[in-house]
């Protein structure tokens, strides 16, 4: 569905998405964004200072409601990193309110990571740009399996009650990572199109799906 | 946003990060306008305009006619306008849109629209929905470091000698930017002993295959390169100057909608003709006047008539989608300003307030202009959108002409506001550059309808009403091409292009007289389809015939168009109307 384009100094995309990495100090972000534009690793430990972000192009083929592949668009990604850290707070959590989807990262040799998960959580409700963002939840440094403090059942429970996807990575095997930024980007993409199609067809009460019943059956009569 | 919690060296990597941001923010807006500008191309092609009025017979978007029991078009669920089946694009399997809406949505998409309105939905608070963090934090930047960085001394900020004349107003480069430089400045120099974000060293190779670009595009890739320098580090202003024209500057801005008179003085092919030429390129000199290079956008009017009041009110709700009046800076406080032509008289002159910062001004201002009822037969109302620069500087933003002598002000329907395309002046539109077109041309029309033509002639065509348009073009007044002597050996084209695309071309004989004397240019169009009159488009091109195998000159063209001009033709048929249409560069012409 996606595969990486190599010029990026120019505005020669179709679309501009910002993306979002948060969680604990030391789960992996700056490391994950850096395989994941470079599909390099770095084993070094540099404390993100407030914030930064690194780029990449990709090639993003739309899917027709039908499930046939349709036209490509160049994407340009903005991909955001925070520093995890409580001084930094007020500064990273500002830069939520431009980010169009989320990964949020824990570390998943570390229980304590994970259990911040749901103050992220609520970090971004009050912060991103709308009530229910697009949310991937990302448990990172699966390679180090011996020291795997938090189960995959139960982060996927976690993952299930916030109705957002899961995924295992490892930025320094690079598993997983580009199906994680790839599934956030999708549903992006899905929702920049929900977003304009919506008022044309949002029902007074709310209820979705039953407006296509709702329909008037005459609609291809001719008026005059 | 509490900046003060970080230390001295961790502020300069932020910044940083800030201004790489802020160069692919530009990147982006560049990306958006043009964006908008072929918006703006798909909708002046196919749109419900002033100049184009349309029947409810033929489509919204391409003007085909549409018939009453097949090809009849539907209605489009965004703009409610009747459109025919090519004109139309599938968005779902189920669901289609127009041309235009298409495009509109297509740009609400891709420009990130969609995420500015659902963010207003949950931040409306927000007074300017489209600051990002990273723009507000790097103003904040710039308050902050006057006190805790000392810059690496300044060069002295130097005012050119030109900008005396309306003193320390005129020089307003906008604070933001010359900050800007000094802090590119800063950071360069910070830069030395400081490291970048991470301390992911890139791959050589790598850097050098991103960066083919041009030095104000280029870009890094990589979070953790050293940062580039797209502004120039010169003039760099000493820090309490800085201060002491940012205040001026939002007081000017303010002071400006009581001041400024200057942009009346505006070239182009306009209603009043005296030496426009030459006092237009005295204030395009004088800086004075701007016009901008391209015009973009919609101005949203209303017009009403108070009969006791007797006085028009032209509510000016907005305008979207402007151009930038300041291109460079991404700048814009617009204003509308208001005439009813042919009176100029600057006491006569209505204006807005001015709106700062934006390219969809809101002003929702009614403006009252005394005047009776019939005299608005002969008006044309003219709302220019300018922006104001300096106190003495306006870029034109674009412009709405609505002849008023068909308006009919005691319908409901015409006092709804409505959105106008914004055009630009017609006299100086590029294309001809060095000449000025100006002047009126004086025609002739009368339509001869078919029952006057020889009936007998086709009866196996009597659906269609075949009739003849002719055109006499009797003289033109106050034209001025450079360098010329005043005998034109002179001929007119004329295209006169039906709904539908049929279009028929005349030309006459070349005929040498001097420009202010009598001319008998006649054109007779046959097989003129009656009911398709009132959609059609006469463009009439004059031309200087070139004795010595030289090249034809162009000397400007005019368009006869408009339902209620052609109306008069097919009311009192056989009979001659004059007209005055007021030339224009005519690029658009097509070479016959
Ligand atoms: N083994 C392993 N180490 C990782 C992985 N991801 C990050 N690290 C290491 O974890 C440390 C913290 O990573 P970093 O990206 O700086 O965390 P951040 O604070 O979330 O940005 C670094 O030493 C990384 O090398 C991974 O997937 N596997
Ligand atoms: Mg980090
Ligand atoms: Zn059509
Ligand atoms: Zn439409």
């Amino acid at each position: 569905m996606f595969c990486a384009v190599s010029t990026m100094t120019d505005g020669d995309y179709d679309y501009l998405i910002k993306l979002l990495a948060l969680g604990d100090s030391g789960v992996g972000k700056t490391t994950f964004l850096y395989r994941y534009t470079d599909n390099k690793f770095n084993p070094k430990f540099i404390t993100t200072v407030g914030i930064d972000f690194r780029e990449k192009r990709v090639v993003y083929t739309a899917t027709n409601s039908n499930g046939t592949t349709g036209k490509t668009f160049k994407v340009h990604l903005q991909l955001w990193d925070t520093a995890g850290q409580e001084r930094f707070r007020s500064l990273t959590t500002a830069f939520f309110r431009d980010a169009m989807g989320f990964l949020l990262m824990f570390d998943l040799t570390s229980q304590q990571s994970f259990l911040n998960v749901r103050n992220w959580m609520s970090q971004l409700q009050a912060n991103a740009y709308c009530e229910n963002p697009d949310i991937v939840l990302v448990g990172n440094k699966a390679d180090l399996a011996d020291q795997r403090e938090v189960q995959e059942k139960q982060a996927k429970e976690l993952a299930d009650k916030y109705g957002i996807p899961y995924f295992e990575t490892s930025a320094a095997t690079g598993s997983e990572v580009d199906k994680a930024v790839i599934t956030l980007l999708d549903l992006v993409m899905k929702r920049m199109e929900q977003c304009v199609d919506k008022p044309a067809q949002e029902a007074p009460n709310g209820e979705g799906t039953s407006k296509l019943e709702a329909a008037p059956p005459n609609e291809k009569k001719c008026a005059c | 946003m509490d900046l003060s919690v970080l230390e001295v060296l961790e502020r300069e990597k932020v910044l940083e990060v800030l201004q790489r941001d802020k160069i692919l923010r530009s990147l982006e807006e560049e990306r958006i306008r043009k964006m908008k500008l072929e918006l703006q191309e798909i909708r002046r092609k196919g749109a419900k305009s002033f100049s184009r009025q349309y029947s409810e017979r033929t489509c919204a978007r391409c003007q085909r006619p549409l018939g009453k029991f097949w090809n009849c078009g539907a209605v489009c669920h965004g703009c409610s306008h009747r459109i025919c089946n090519k004109c139309r694009i599938n968005v779902t399997a189920q669901e289609w849109k127009c041309t235009v809406c298409h495009a509109y949505r297509e740009v609400k998409i891709k420009s990130g629209e969609w995420f500015l309105e659902e963010r207003a939905k949950k931040f409306s608070a927000d007074a300017d929905r489209h600051e990002t963090t990273g723009e507000k934090l790097l103003k904040s930047y710039q308050r902050l470091s006057t006190i805790s960085i000392v810059p690496p001394t300044p060069p002295p900020f130097t005012e050119g000698p030109s900008s005396g004349r309306s003193g320390g107003l005129h020089s307003s480069r906008p604070f933001t930017k010359s900050m800007e430089n000094l802090f590119v400045s800063l950071t360069t120099h910070i830069k030395k002993i400081s490291k970048s974000q991470d301390d992911v060293t890139a791959d050589p190779g790598l850097l050098t295959a991103d960066y083919g670009g041009i030095p104000s595009k280029e870009r890094r890739s990589q979070s953790d390169t050293a940062i580039n320098r797209p502004f120039s580090m010169t003039k760099a202003p000493s820090l309490p100057d800085l201060f002491k024209r940012a205040k001026s500057d939002n007081e000017e801005v303010q002071r400006m909608a009581e001041f400024c008179t200057d942009e009346d003085i505006s070239p182009g092919a306009d209603y009043h003709q005296e030496k426009r030429g030459s006092i237009s390129s005295v204030c395009t000199e004088l800086g004075i006047f701007d016009h901008n290079s391209s015009v973009t956008g919609e101005i949203e009017l209303a017009l009403v008539y108070n009969s006791t009041a007797s006085c028009l009110e032209i509510t000016v709700n907005g305008c979207k989608n402007l151009a930038y009046g300041d291109e460079k800076r991404k700048k814009c406080h617009p204003y509308v300003k208001i005439y009813l032509l042919p009176d100029k008289s600057p006491h006569r002159k209505l204006k807005t307030t001015v709106k700062k910062n934006t390219t969809d001004p809101v002003f929702n201002e009614t403006l009252r202009y005394n005047i009776e009822l019939p005299l608005l037969a002969s008006r044309t109302l003219q709302a220019s959108v300018w922006h104001s620069a300096t106190l003495r500087k306006k870029v034109f933003l674009g412009e709405v002409l609505i002849p008023l002598h068909e308006w009919k002000f005691k319908d409901n329907s015409t006092q709804s506001p409505t959105w106008y395309l914004l055009c630009p002046k017609p006299g100086i539109t590029e294309g001809y550059p060095g000449e000025q077109y100006n002047g009126t041309l004086l025609i002739k029309a009368k339509f001869t309808p078919p029952s006057q033509l020889s009936t007998v002639a086709n009866p196996q065509r009597e659906e269609v009403c075949m009739g003849q348009l002719s055109i006499l073009v009797t003289g033109v007044t106050n034209l001025t091409v450079s360098k010329y002597s005043g005998t034109l050996n002179s001929f007119v084209k004329g295209c006169l292009s039906l709904p539908g695309g049929r279009e028929l071309t005349q030309r006459t004989l070349p005929q040498r007289r001097k420009s202010n004397s009598q001319w008998n240019h006649q054109l007779v169009f046959s097989e003129v389809p009656e009911a398709n009159l009132p959609g059609c488009c006469l463009d009439l091109e004059l031309w200087d015939h070139a004795s010595f195998s030289l090249a034809h000159r162009s000397l400007g063209g005019a368009k006869l168009e408009g339902a209620s001009s052609w109306q008069q033709l097919l009311q009192t048929p056989n009979t001659w109307y004059d007209f005055t249409l007021p030339m224009q560069a005519s690029a658009s012409m097509k070479k016959t």
